[in-house]
C-alpha cells in the first residue's frame, strides 16, 4: 500500500511537467468541448485527438485522452440541463431531472448537483482505478496463452452482449472487425491471407483507419443524410453553478454510494460503459430510491445518480485496459490503440516495465477530475459557445480532422481511401443500426485473440479442451458464456412477459405474436 | 414487402461476402503444418459464425409476422432516438465530395484540395452564408497546413505541377521549411 502511495505521489511529481501538465489541460478542454456539441460523440472526439499524438511521448499522449474520456464524462450535463439537448447518449437521463429542475427556476443548482456527482464520481473512480489495477495485474501474472485467449474473449463476448443493440448485430459487427484483422499477413505461418494480389493490404488493414473511418467520418455522413438539424440554442438562458449544501449532500449519501459502486463495476465489465452505468443508476434510483416516487419530476437524486455512475465508469475502465490489456469501450479501445502506437502493450508487466508511466495516468486522473470540475464552474459559459457554430462547418472540420489523421498515421493516400470506404460502411452499420463499437473492438483485439489461441492448439497439441479444464480460463469461459446468454435470457423473459399480457394492452411496436 | 426486403439485404450482403471469403480462404489453407491448425482456421471459424448468425436472422426476420414489429433481444437501455428525415441526395453529395477529395489532395496540394473540401462540404450541407465559408474554408486549411507541417511534423501532400508551386509558396509564407 505504502509503495503504491509512494509511486502515486511520483506520479504527480511527473504530471508536474509542463508537457505533461499542458496534455491534461488541452485533454480537460477538448474533452469538455466534445460532450457540448451534439454532432460530437466522445469516442469520436478521442479518436480525432489521436494523430495529435503521433508526436508526443507515451504519457503525454493517453494523460490527453485520459483526460478528455473524464471530462467528456461531464461536459455533456450542461447541454442536457440548460438546453435539453443531450451532447452524449449517457447524458440522456439528466434529461429526465435535471431539465425540469431548471425549468422550475434553478438550473445553477441543478448545475451544481451535477458538478458535485462528477467530482464524487471521479475521485471514486481514480481511487478505485489506482486500488484494483495492481492485485488485477498481479493476478494477470498468472496466465498462459489459455488464460489470454479466455480473458480476450470474455471481453469481445461482453461487448457483443452489452453493445446497445441486438446480439445478432453486435455479433455481426465483432466477425466483420475479427475478419478485418486477418487481413495481411499471418503472423504463425506467414501466409498472405485476403490479399486479393494487392500489395497494400499485405500490410494488414490499420485499425486506425477502420477506428476513425467507422466513428468519425461514417457519423458525419450519418448527419449529413440528416442534414445537420441540432436544435439551436436558447442564447438568452444564464449559466452559472451553484453547489449545494452540505447538508442536502449529506441526505444524498446512500444515492452516491449505490452509484459510485454500478459506475465502477460497469466500468470493469467489458462492454458496460458509461452511457449504461448512468441508465443502470437511474433505474436502480428508480427501484430503491428514497424518494422514487418523486423521480422525473427535478429531484437531486435523479440528477447525482446518472451523472456519478457515467464518470465512476472511468476508472473501472481504465483497470482492464492497463491490466489486462483488454479494452472495454469504444474510448478505451482508442486509448489501447495509442499505446500500440507507442510500441507499448499494457498488461501486467507494465507495472515493472512502465511504473512511473502508469502511476503518472493515475495521478492525472486525479488532477483531471479536480480540473473538469474547475473548468466547469468557472469556463462553461465560453466553452457552450460552440454551439451556436453551424454544425455543416463542425462537420466539414470534423471529416477534415478524419483524414489528416488517417494520413498522419503513414503518410499513405492509401490509407484516405480506406478513410472513406470505412466511413461508407460506418455510415452503413448506423443506418441499418449495427453497432460499431464490437467492429472496432474485434479489429484491435482479433490478432491477441488468434495469436493466443493458436498458441495454446500448438502448446496443447490441439486440445481446445484446455480452455475449460484450466481453473482460471474456465471460470472466465463460464463469465462468457453467462455474458453471452444473457441478453438471449431476458429476450426470452421478454417473450413470455409479452403472451402473458393481452394484445390490446402492449405497447405499439413492442407486439409479438405467440 | 418492400421494406421486408430491404431488411434483408445487409444480411444477405454480409451472408454472401462471407461465403465467398471462405471459399477465398481455401487458397491459403495448405500453407500449415501437418498436424496443427493451418493459418486458414481461425478466420474461417470467423466466418462460420457469421454466416450462421447472418442465416438466423434472414430465417427469423423473413418468417416474422407482417404486421409485428421484428422483435430484437435488447441489450441494456436505449437513448430515446426519434426517426429523423433522410436526405439521400445530402448523403450522395457528401460521399461524392470525399471520394473526389482523395485524388485531389495528390493532384492539387493539401492546402487547396483542402480549402475546396471545405467549402463545398459546407455548401451542400446547407450553410450559405458565402463570407463565413470562404473565410472558415482558407483559414482553416491554412491553419491545418501550419499545425500539421509545422508544430506535427506531418509531411502533407504537395500536389502535381503548378500547384506544387502554390503549395511551396503558401509554406514558404507560413515559414515552414
Amino acid at each position: 500500500m505504502q509503495d503504491v502511495l509512494h509511486q502515486l505521489a511520483l506520479g504527480f511529481v511527473h504530471l508536474g511537467t509542463p508537457t505533461n501538465a499542458l496534455a491534461l489541460g488541452v485533454g480537460l478542454v477538448v474533452g469538455m468541448l466534445v460532450a457540448v456539441l451534439p454532432g460530437l460523440t466522445l469516442v469520436m472526439g478521442v479518436v480525432l485527438a489521436l494523430p495529435f499524438t503521433y508526436g508526443m511521448g507515451v504519457t503525454e499522449s493517453i494523460v490527453l485522452l485520459t483526460a478528455m474520456y473524464l471530462s467528456g464524462t461531464y461536459g455533456g450535463a450542461f447541454t442536457s440541463i440548460l438546453f435539453r439537448i443531450p451532447g452524449e447518449p449517457l447524458d440522456v437521463p439528466l434529461l429526465w431531472d435535471g431539465y425540469p429542475m431548471a425549468r422550475q427556476g434553478e438550473p445553477a443548482k441543478a448545475l451544481g448537483w451535477t458538478l458535485l456527482a462528477a467530482l464524487v464520481g471521479g475521485l471514486i473512480t481514480a481511487t478505485s482505478a489506482v486500488a484494483l489495477a495492481v492485485p488485477f495485474a498481479r493476478f494477470a501474472l498468472r496466465f498462459d496463452a489459455p488464460e489470454y485467449f479466455a480473458i480476450v474473449l470474455f471481453g469481445l463476448s461482453g461487448v457483443v452482449a452489452l453493445s446497445g443493440g441486438s446480439l445478432a448485430k453486435g455479433v455481426i459487427s465483432l466477425c466483420v472487425g475479427l475478419l478485418l484483422a486477418t487481413v495481411g499477413v499471418d503472423d504463425t505461418y506467414g501466409a498472405d491471407r485476403f490479399t486479393f494480389q494487392i500489395p497494400i493490404l499485405k500490410d494488414g488493414i490499420e485499425y486506425l483507419t477502420v477506428m476513425v473511418g467507422a466513428y468519425g467520418l461514417g457519423e458525419v455522413l450519418t448527419r449529413m443524410e440528416q442534414g445537420f438539424v441540432t436544435p439551436a440554442m436558447e442564447s438568452d438562458r444564464k449559466v452559472e453553478t451553484r453547489l449545494p449544501k452540505w447538508r442536502e449532500i449529506r441526505s444524498l449519501k446512500p444515492t452516491m454510494l449505490r452509484s459510485a459502486l454500478i459506475g465502477v463495476i460497469c466500468g470493469i465489465v467489458p462492454g458496460a460503459g458509461a452511457t449504461v452505468g448512468s441508465f443502470v443508476a437511474y433505474g436502480v434510483e428508480a427501484q430503491y430510491g428514497k424518494r422514487r416516487d418523486k423521480l422525473g419530476t427535478g429531484i437531486p437524486e435523479g440528477i447525482v445518480a446518472p451523472q456519478l455512475a457515467s464518470t465512476a465508469t472511468v476508472g473501472g475502465h481504465m483497470v482492464p485496459l492497463l491490466a489486462l490489456g483488454i479494452p472495454g469501450s469504444g474510448a478505451t479501445a482508442v486509448i489501447l490503440g495509442a499505446f500500440l502506437l507507442h510500441g507499448v502493450q499494457p498488461g501486467p508487466q507494465i507495472f515493472q516495465t512502465s511504473g512511473d508511466m502508469v502511476y503518472t495516468i493515475f495521478a492525472s486522473m486525479f488532477a483531471a477530475v479536480i480540473g473538469m470540475c474547475l473548468l466547469g464552474y468557472f469556463a462553461i459559459k465560453p466553452l457552450i459557445w460552440v454551439l451556436r457554430l453551424p454544425e455543416a462547418a463542425t462537420s466539414a472540420f470534423v471529416a477534415l480532422f478524419c483524414f489528416v489523421g488517417a494520413y498522419s498515421a503513414r503518410n499513405s493516400l492509401t490509407d484516405l481511401w480506406m478513410i472513406v470506404i470505412f466511413g461508407v460502411v460506418g455510415y452503413l452499420f448506423e443506418r441499418f443500426r449495427f453497432p460499431i463499437a464490437p467492429m472496432v473492438l474485434g479489429c484491435i483485439l482479433g490478432p491477441v485473440a488468434e495469436n493466443s489461441f493458436m498458441t495454446s492448439m500448438i502448446a496443447y497439441q490441439n486440445d481446445w479442451t484446455v480452455f475449460f479444464t484450466r481453473p482460471i480460463s474456465g471460470v472466465v469461459m463460464a463469465l462468457t458464456a453467462l455474458a453471452l446468454a444473457w441478453p438471449l435470457v431476458r429476450h426470452l423473459r421478454g417473450l413470455i412477459r409479452a403472451r402473458r399480457i393481452p394484445a390490446d394492452l402492449m405497447p405499439l411496436g413492442r407486439e409479438v405474436k405467440p | 414487402m418492400k421494406a421486408r426486403l430491404a431488411e434483408l439485404v445487409p444480411y444477405a450482403a454480409l451472408l454472401a461476402g462471407a461465403a465467398y471469403l471462405y471459399h477465398d480462404a481455401a487458397s491459403f489453407a495448405g500453407l500449415g503444418r501437418p498436424g496443427q491448425l493451418g493459418p486458414d482456421f481461425w478466420p474461417k471459424a470467423v466466418l462460420i459464425l457469421l454466416m450462421i448468425v447472418c442465416g438466423i436472422e434472414i430465417v427469423r426476420r423473413a418468417l416474422a409476422p407482417a404486421a409485428a414489429a421484428v422483435p430484437a433481444p435488447e441489450a441494456g437501455p436505449q437513448p430515446q432516438a426519434e426517426e429523423a428525415q433522410r436526405h439521400g441526395h445530402l448523403l450522395a453529395g457528401g460521399i461524392v465530395l470525399t471520394i473526389l477529395y482523395v485524388p485531389g489532395i495528390a493532384y492539387l496540394g493539401f492546402f487547396l484540395a483542402t480549402a475546396l473540401f471545405l467549402a463545398a462540404f459546407m455548401y451542400v450541407g446547407r450553410y450559405r452564408r458565402a463570407r463565413i465559408v470562404a473565410a472558415a474554408s482558407v483559414l482553416g486549411s491554412l491553419a491545418f497546413v501550419f499545425v500539421f507541417m509545422k508544430v506535427v511534423y506531418v509531411s502533407l501532400p504537395l500536389g502535381a505541377g503548378p500547384f506544387r508551386n502554390l503549395s511551396a509558396w503558401i509554406m514558404a509564407a507560413l515559414g515552414i521549411h
